[in-house]
């Protein structure tokens, strides 16, 4: 298990290293830069601009120092938000993208698997189609279409939940997160009711059923680990679609979050900033994978010794 | 319900109907996507000429819808094709060789798997400005990831059976093998995922274009219509009702498709 | 009266009958065994009783005194409980994953409401079948035992509770040759032990020979003959069950009359395989070592080993479809170059045939052209009209038709594929056909038939068989010689007769017991 998780971080580490690298120079590359604006800057004042925030050095030293900052926290000045360092956006951001997140993936998964396990209870009979009509619905339902459609019948409508912003106590985050975590719900909703459906046909379930155990605990004893398997591997692609989510449901609601200024950090080359967001969600990512990984060979001891 | 959804063709049936109005609607309609019509700015539905009315600046909904819905469906189409092309020649390379080229090949599959992947797409879109080859040259080259595993996987499973063997000692050369062998038994699997690859970039390419990052003005897709639908929707729902409704049912009837092409090839 | 009786039995599944009007009964300590081929129905015969199959089952079942035809659900899983064990086909996945052995053996011993066992109690159930080491077994997982071992823990799990009525539905086909013997010998033994009733489904009748007091003999879903072993074997009153004795090869048999063999073809010199182990890890794995064997012309050569012995690296490394790294391979005494480097020439020699019928078919072409594969590569001169009449005539080789040539392979059954596989392989004129595990997949009956169609082309058209298989007593009726092969290395070769009258090594006296 230990050798797993090193061997794990091993890979994960020249990975990282690997994005920011190229981030770092795909960005430097793009013509165009920050101080280009409505009304051109004079040479002295783009000259010193450049100077102050380091833009006139040779590209590989830009991406050491870069490196060395980054190492001890350091994300480096925004160039858009001038009063601001990235780390400040970053620390301000980063709890509200992670609220809105972490609740997202519990929602989903708490939806996704009763639905999972009802279908898979009464397989073939009208409940399970139906259940699975609506889950292949729901894995379509793009979090930019029902967010303002969200805010548009239960805020703007029905005025019963704000629509911009952050509100007292916890009403506002009620839509963001349902709309993020409908399409998630829907996919571990079909993961869970596939993965109990192809275990319940295994050969041990059957000799569990031949020691004359009861139905449900042959399903939470012997068949419910087995069967979330699919759902821990899809762990990992679920938190990059939420952390993408975010960025759609930060700019319909209008809350400060990570993904938001990395939108206007894309939008006004923001070097720093862009750059800094995604280092962040590349190691959020892979910790999560990693997190998986751990669920994954809990759940079947047979992916510990792979 | 489903029952009848699955029985019926009904999502293979709309799809087929989406993409024809698409196609014939823009030479039929009098008004063309990005004209403005001064004399009827937010037109209501049902309105003279406008069928579904105009938006907040004049402009026909339904020609702006058939355009967007063919913007959309080309950079999709566009883009799965190239997934399926780099993903078949990566999958059946890496599953054909096998040993340490396949090692390493699976694990810049895993590696890339792991990126945050519509980020990068946005950092490209922001380095090489917002062109709409660049669009689906991108999501593609995300997208093949899952075409890659699949085939490779196949790849895999079929050269240990014994046909491939007997193939092999029937003089057949190796490349004659891959082509007259593997692709054909691959196709049913690729074909497939390629359905299920068309709504994920559907869905990629709104995204971009909901946040400006994507399909650019003059031009329309579904993102960028359900993003104009949004910003106005409080004075007209229909605005966002319309392009967002086209998108869930395109998005639905393509994975319930792709779907059942998946079920009945594995 | 007896333990277990059934009367009558039908079983239906989604508006089919596929049993009906079985009868049989299982004594208190004796073994009663259920012939059959697959899809005869012995399973269902047993296991839908229980309730462990989607069939329903009607007719009259007394277990112990309890009437199953007539119990509800709870009172069938009450009879489970308490009266019945059960041992699946299946060792490697009848044991769930994430539970420890001991946790699923302790799951067992309570499942008739005994008290929670202390530890030591569980490490002796192990100890009883034959595990080593048991404390440490107990807090493994599944996956770190061996299929044998997983079945024994599967055997202990099925009688810790200590039931009067012992189901084992094959539990020795997935198994080693060289564990069945032992495997079948531990259940008798437990038998005589704990009075047992035993109920043993199989589809080899050798395999049941001299454990069972009763044999039943299924075809069809009905019973074709039923009554004490000794008599139903030794005298048959059915014709089916006549047949099927038959076509199981026995070593006790009259020895075959053979071709005589002529010059030496085939020759292998110091022959080895080494693989690379899979991921970056250093070192290589051994598959084959040190190989020498000839065969000569019109020869039989009968490779035999369990599984992992390199019986088929061997095989496929003379085929010319598996890597070479040591010593060659000498045709005529000409060297034969290993895999892509063979010319066409040389790939005409020697053509395989493999134990899957149906995997050995391309899914996607018709007959004709799998048949004809070989001579579009090996005879381009052929035109169409001359492949096809080659195809048919090669087809009337294999006792099929020519209508055969427009199907495809999902149409044909496992026997009719393997013909087809033997057509494509002796289509291009071969000299040598290396059959690995070629009727092994097969029914008893259709294996035989296969065998004898071997047979008669070693005659007729004078090939030498390389004949790769775990069953020496199907090799028997075929081959001249033996070699008998352990770990990678043959252990002990010489003249078929005289090693089966007498083996010296001990891998060969288990091939040998298990036949």
């Amino acid at each position: 298990m230990l050798a797993l998780i090193t061997r794990r971080l091993m890979t994960a580490i020249p990975t990282l290293l690997v994005i920011i690298l190229a981030s770092f120079f795909l960005m430097r590359l793009a013509p165009g830069g920050p101080f280009d604006g409505e009304r051109p800057l004079d040479p002295a004042t783009q000259a010193a601009l450049q100077q102050a925030y380091g833009l006139d050095r040779p590209l590989w030293e830009q991406a050491w120092l870069y490196i060395s900052r980054l190492v001890q926290g350091d994300f480096g000045p925004s160039l858009v938000y001038r009063d601001f360092t990235v780390s400040e956006l970053i620390a301000q951001g980063l709890p509200i993208s992670l609220t809105l997140g972490g609740l997202a993936i519990l929602l989903a998964l708490l939806i996704g698997v009763t639905a999972g396990l009802f279908a898979a209870v009464r397989a073939g009979k009208a409940t399970d189609k139906t259940i699975m009509m609506l889950a292949t619905v729901a894995t379509a339902l793009p979090t930019f279409v029902t967010g303002p459609a969200l805010a548009l019948f239960l805020g703007l409508w029905l005025g019963l939940l704000p629509v911009s912003g952050i509100g007292e106590g916890g009403a506002w985050l009620i839509m963001p997160v349902v709309a993020l975590a409908l399409p998630v719900s829907g996919a571990i909703a079909k993961l869970t009711r596939a993965g109990l459906a192809s275990v319940l046909k295994q050969d041990h379930i059957r000799s569990a059923r031949a020691r004359g155990l009861s139905e449900t605990k042959i399903m939470l004893k012997h068949g419910l680990r087995t069967a979330m398997v699919p759902v821990a591997s899809y762990l990992g692609p679920a938190a990059a679609g939420l952390l993408t989510g975010a960025v759609v449901v930060e700019t319909v609601f209008g809350l400060p979050g990570l993904g938001r200024y990395f939108v206007q950090g894309a939008l006004n080359r923001d070097y720093p900033l862009v750059l800094g967001v995604v280092t962040l969600y590349a190691a959020l990512i892979i910790l999560f994978n990693l997190f998986a990984d751990l669920i994954y060979g809990w759940l079947d001891p047979r992916m510990r010794d792979g | 319900m489903g029952d009848i959804v699955l029985k019926t063709h009904l999502a293979l049936f709309l799809v087929l109907v989406t993409v024809a109005l698409a196609l014939v609607l823009p030479f039929l309609l009098p008004w063309s996507y990005d004209q403005i019509d001064w004399n009827a700015v937010r037109a209501p539905a049902f309105s003279g000429s406008h069928l579904f009315g105009t938006d907040e600046i004049g402009r026909d909904r339904l020609a702006r819808l058939a355009a967007g819905t063919r913007i959309t469906l080309m950079v999709a189409i566009a883009a799965a094709l190239v997934s399926l092309i780099v993903g078949i020649a990566w999958g059946a390379t890496a599953g054909w060789i096998g040993g340490r080229v396949d090692e390493a090949m699976m694990r810049i599959v895993d590696g890339l798997y792991a990126l945050p992947f519509m980020f990068i797409v946005i950092l490209l879109m922001v380095v090489f400005g917002r062109s709409i080859l660049l669009v689906f040259v991108g999501i593609g080259l995300v997208e093949w990831l899952t075409m890659a595993r699949v085939v490779r996987g196949q790849v895999m499973a079929l050269k240990q059976r014994p046909f491939i063997l007997a193939a092999e000692a029937a003089g057949t050369p190796s490349i004659a093998i891959m082509l007259r062998h593997i692709l054909p038994n691959i196709a049913g699997v690729a074909l497939a995922y390629l359905m299920l690859t068309v709504p994920q970039v559907v869905m990629v390419e709104s995204f971009l274009s909901f946040l400006g990052l994507g399909v650019q003005e003059p031009l329309t897709s579904l993102g960028i219509l359900v993003k104009e639908g949004a910003d106005d929707m409080d004075m007209t729902p229909l605005g966002l009702a319309l392009p967002g409704g086209l998108l869930v049912i395109i998005l639905v009837c393509l994975t319930i498709e792709g779907e059942r092409l998946r079920d009945r090839f594995s | 009266m007896s333990l277990y009786t059934i009367r009558n039995l039908a079983v239906d599944i989604a508006g089919n009958r596929p049993v009906e009007d079985v009868s049989l009964t299982v004594e208190a300590g004796q073994c009663t065994a259920l012939i059959g081929a697959s899809g005869s129905g012995k399973s269902l015969t047993c296991l839908t009783p229980f309730g462990l199959t989607p069939g329903v089952a009607s007719g009259s079942m007394l277990l112990d005194g309890i009437d199953l035809g007539n119990a509800d659900a709870v009172r069938i899983r009450d009879a489970r409980r308490r009266l019945t064990g059960f041992v699946f086909q299946q060792p490697l996945t009848a044991l769930t994953p994430h539970l420890t052995v001991g946790a699923q053996l302790q799951e067992a011993t309570m499942q008739a409401g005994a008290a929670r066992p202390p530890r030591r109690e569980l490490s002796q159930k192990l100890e009883r079948v034959g595990l080593a080491r048991t404390d440490e077994r107990l807090d493994q997982f599944p996956h770190r035992l061996s299929g044998g071992e997983r079945q024994r823990v599967m055997i202990a799990a099925a009688i810790a509770h200590s039931p009067k009525l012992l189901i084992a539905d094959e539990p020795t086909s997935a198994l080693d040759a060289s564990l069945r013997a032992e495997i079948m010998d531990l259940l008798d033994e437990l038998r005589a032990e704990q009075g047992l009733g035993l109920l043993l489904v199989s589809h080899d009748l050798a395999s049941v020979e001299g454990h069972a007091d009763q044999l039943v003999v299924m075809d069809k879903g009905r019973v074709v003959e039923s009554g004490p072993a000794s008599d139903v074997i030794t005298d048959p009153k059915e014709d089916y069950t006549r047949r099927l004795i038959a076509a199981t090869p026995r070593l006790d048999e009259p020895g075959p009359k053979l071709p005589q063999p002529g010059e030496i073809l085939l020759e292998t010199n110091l022959l080895g395989v080494e693989f690379a182990r899979p991921g970056w890890r250093r070192g290589k794995l051994r598959a084959l070592a040190d190989a020498n064997i000839v065969v000569r012309q019109g020869e039989a050569l009968a490779i035999v080993g369990g599984s992992g012995s390199g019986k088929s690296t061997l095989g496929r490394a003379i085929a010319g479809i598996g890597p070479v790294t040591q010593g060659g391979i000498f045709w005529d005494g000409l060297p034969l170059p290993e895999r892509r480097k063979r010319s066409l020439a040389m790939r005409r020699l020697i053509q395989p045939v493999f134990q899957d019928p149906v995997a050995s078919l391309d899914p996607q072409w018709r007959v004709e052209d799998i048949v004809t594969e070989p001579l579009r590569n090996l005879r381009p001169d052929l035109t169409k009209v001359e492949r096809e009449e080659l195809a048919q005539q090669a087809l009337s080789e294999v006792d099929l038709a020519d209508d055969f040539l427009i199907r495809i392979p999902a149409s044909l059954s496992g026997g009719q594929a393997q013909r087809v596989a033997i057509a494509r392989a002796i289509i291009g004129a071969p000299e040598l056909l290396v059959l690995d595990e070629a009727t092994s997949a097969l029914d008893p009956l259709v294996g035989a038939e296969i065998l004898k169609l071997l047979g008669r082309l070693q005659v007729e058209n004078g090939l030498s068989l390389l004949l790769i298989t775990h069953d020496i007593a199907a090799a028997r009726r075929l081959c001249h010689r033996i070699a008998v092969m352990e770990e990678g290395r043959i252990v002990e070769t010489g003249d078929m007769q005289a090693i089966v009258k007498d083996p010296r090594h001990p891998a060969t006296r288990r091939l040998i017991a298990a036949s």
